[in-house]
């Protein structure tokens, strides 16, 4: 068990740099999901902190010990790769043991410990068979008790659900939440897929471009996004982004129409002149009367998903998705009136990016 | 539609082989019977067959020892081949300075033909004191730059995830290659141990300028000995053929599965 810590981790390939200058703090037992588009850098630096790949700046530390220098073998890490990475010469059986064969561990204790972790995934029926006789899922479930066996300080995961179809990756997901109940160590995934990242870990990292955008618990990246990158990043659909002009008194103007905010939600962007409004479609709610609403258009596309139905509307230009209750709207072409909470609304400074 | 029956393509092919397979047969024939290759009309069928003739080339000239040296020759050179190609090729899939110009001088190098090598290659030999010696026939065939490639090839084909995973898993370089690579490159294997079975046990003129006493001759050498010394011989060298032949038909029958594979490997989307 360990914690992980990178400080000013700089990565370059040439004179291209993928990783600039990352800080990260992995707490021992802590499940964290590296998450971004592709080419952010985040499977970079898994391979790094693995000892894959060399590191161009910065230092990472494992359990206290710094391991800019060290092997990979040296590093007491375990990786599940995309591909599962199974060696297609060997049986099931083989593939789990091979690490521990090179490690001294004795024959009876890598027939117990292999056994054992067959037994918590669920594969001991599998371990004469060899790799291509297994079926995705299985390989994916092998390729986890190879790590298992190990015992190492850390695991580490590279988009493992990647290549499985779309049921199975929700199976495997949940069987991964399982799993890390089970065997409780520090863990970093990387994935691309938001809702693994969002129901797997304790805490997520979001990157872009070699950056990190943010860092926080699943609820409050989701919540409170630091930056338009996450906002846009995380929720499906994504948060909805609208340009909006500031006035006096608590007012704003999106397109054509001039609202009226609470005085404790106007303060933050209060003297700024270009601002993002964010709501996300599911806080766009049905207007009711009242208050006037703070959206009016047409829908654009209507997209019924059964519990609820996805609503795309035009507003000034700016394409908005509102997720309301079925059979509200029905086709498109018609109006819709959209209110919201003001306590739902996220404002962003234009120019950085920066949540106001 | 209607398919074209495919047995007059079968019966071309059929053909083929056989008009392939006719000078072999005609070799064992010959060996057999000792009859006279020229005659007129030629025999289909071998008239009164006997092993004689391979009793003579067994007992009437060193046969075993030109054998054992030519089996001592070629495992040098497959052992060679497989040792030196294998680290060569390893080293040639990974990005180092000089990478490009190294690949060039291999490639060029292929150009050069054998004999323009022979005077430098002799001297080497000599220098290094392993004229006439097991060694000596075998040096210049310990490593092909034809194989380098084949290995090369191979080893890229194997996914870079699993050499990952292998060093993740504590393995060093060097048992990378023998415990993951060398396994997934059985096509490889099986190329590089054909054709450098064939190039040495075939080999004449490098033994013939290496080679300075009769005991250290190879089995091509002792066929152009026992053509030069043996009268009324067309039996007994027909023999003497089958004999040197069988060794390497039965090594290229054993692998020729792998040995396809091994040439095409890259040919085609896997």
């Amino acid at each position: 068990m360990a914690g992980i810590r990178l400080s000013g981790v700089r990565k370059s390939f040439g004179d291209v740099a993928v990783v600039h200058g990352v800080d990260l703090d992995i707490t021992d037992r802590e499940f964290v999901v590296f998450v971004g588009p592709s080419g952010c850098g985040k499977s970079t630096l898994l391979r790094m902190i693995a000892g894959l790949e060399d590191i161009t700046g910065g230092e990472i530390a494992i359990d206290g010990r710094v391991v800019n220098e060290l092997d990979p073998k040296d590093r007491d890490v375990a990786m599940v790769f995309q591909d599962y990475a199974l060696y297609p010469h060997m049986t099931v059986f083989e593939n789990m043991a091979f690490s521990l064969r090179y490690r001294g561990v004795a024959r009876a204790e890598i027939r117990q410990r292999v056994e054992q972790a067959a037994r918590v995934l669920d594969i001991g029926h599998l371990s004469q068979r060899m790799p291509r006789q297994l079926s995705g899922g299985q390989r994916q479930r092998v390729a986890m008790g190879r790590a298992i066996v190990r015992d190492p300080k850390v695991f580490l995961f590279d988009e493992p659900l990647s290549n499985l179809d779309a049921k199975l990756r929700v199976q495997m997901r949940t069987e991964i939440k399982l799993l890390r109940e089970r065997v409780a160590t520090t863990t970093i995934y990387v994935t691309h897929d938001q809702t693994e990242a969002m129901t797997l870990a304790d805490r997520i990292v979001i990157l872009n471009h070699g950056r990190i955008e943010q860092i926080g618990t699943p609820e409050e990246v989701y919540e409170t996004p630091a930056t338009v990158f996450v906002a846009g990043f995380i929720g499906t659909p994504p948060m909805n982004l609208l340009p909006v002009k500031l006035g006096g008194s608590g007012q704003i103007t999106l397109g054509d129409r001039t609202i009226t905010l609470p005085e404790s939600r106007t303060r933050v962007i209060a003297g700024m002149p270009d601002v993002l409004l964010g709501i996300r479609p599911e806080h766009l709610i049905w207007h009711t009367g009242g208050e006037p609403p703070l959206l009016s258009g047409h829908a654009v596309v209507v997209e019924p998903l059964g519990s609820d139905t996805l609503v795309s509307l035009d507003i000034a230009g700016t394409p908005v998705i509102a997720r309301l209750p079925p059979r509200l709207v029905r086709k498109a072409g018609e109006a819709v009136l959209l209110a919201a909470d003001p306590e739902n609304l996220h404002f962003f400074d234009r120019t950085t990016g920066r949540r106001l | 539609m209607r398919r074209a029956p495919t047995w007059p393509r079968h019966a071309i092919m059929l053909a083929v082989c056989l008009l392939m397979l006719v000078p072999f047969y005609w070799v064992i024939k010959t060996s057999l019977t000792g009859e006279n290759i020229y005659a007129w009309p030629p025999s289909i069928i071998p008239v009164n067959p006997h092993l004689f003739n391979y009793v003579d080339v067994w007992y009437l000239i060193p046969f075993p020892r030109y054998l054992l040296n030519s089996v001592i020759v070629t495992i040098m050179a497959i052992s060679g081949n497989l040792l030196f190609n294998t680290a060569a090729g390893y080293a040639l899939t990974k990005q180092f300075p000089g990478k490009r110009w190294i690949v060039l001088l291999l490639l060029s190098c292929m150009l050069i033909p054998f004999q323009a090598t022979i005077i430098p290659a002799y001297l080497i030999t000599s220098w290094l004191g392993v004229l006439n010696s097991w060694l000596g026939i075998a040096l210049p065939m310990l490593s092909t730059i034809i194989c380098i490639f084949i290995f090369k090839a191979s080893f890229e084909a194997v996914p870079r995830s699993l050499i990952d995973a292998a060093r993740v898993d504590g393995l060093s370089e060097w048992r990378i290659v023998v415990r993951i690579l060398l396994p997934l490159s059985k096509p490889a294997i099986a190329t590089n141990v054909i054709l450098n079975f064939i190039w040495s046990w075939n080999a004449f003129l490098w033994p013939l300028i290496v080679v300075r006493s009769p005991d250290m001759q190879t089995l091509p050498l002792g066929l152009a000995r026992f053509l030069s010394v043996m009268e009324d011989t067309t039996g007994a060298l027909f023999a003497f053929v089958v004999m040197v032949l069988v060794p390497g038909l039965t090594i290229f029958l054993m692998a020729q599965k792998e040995f396809i594979r091994g040439l095409t490997s890259g040919a085609t989307k896997g």
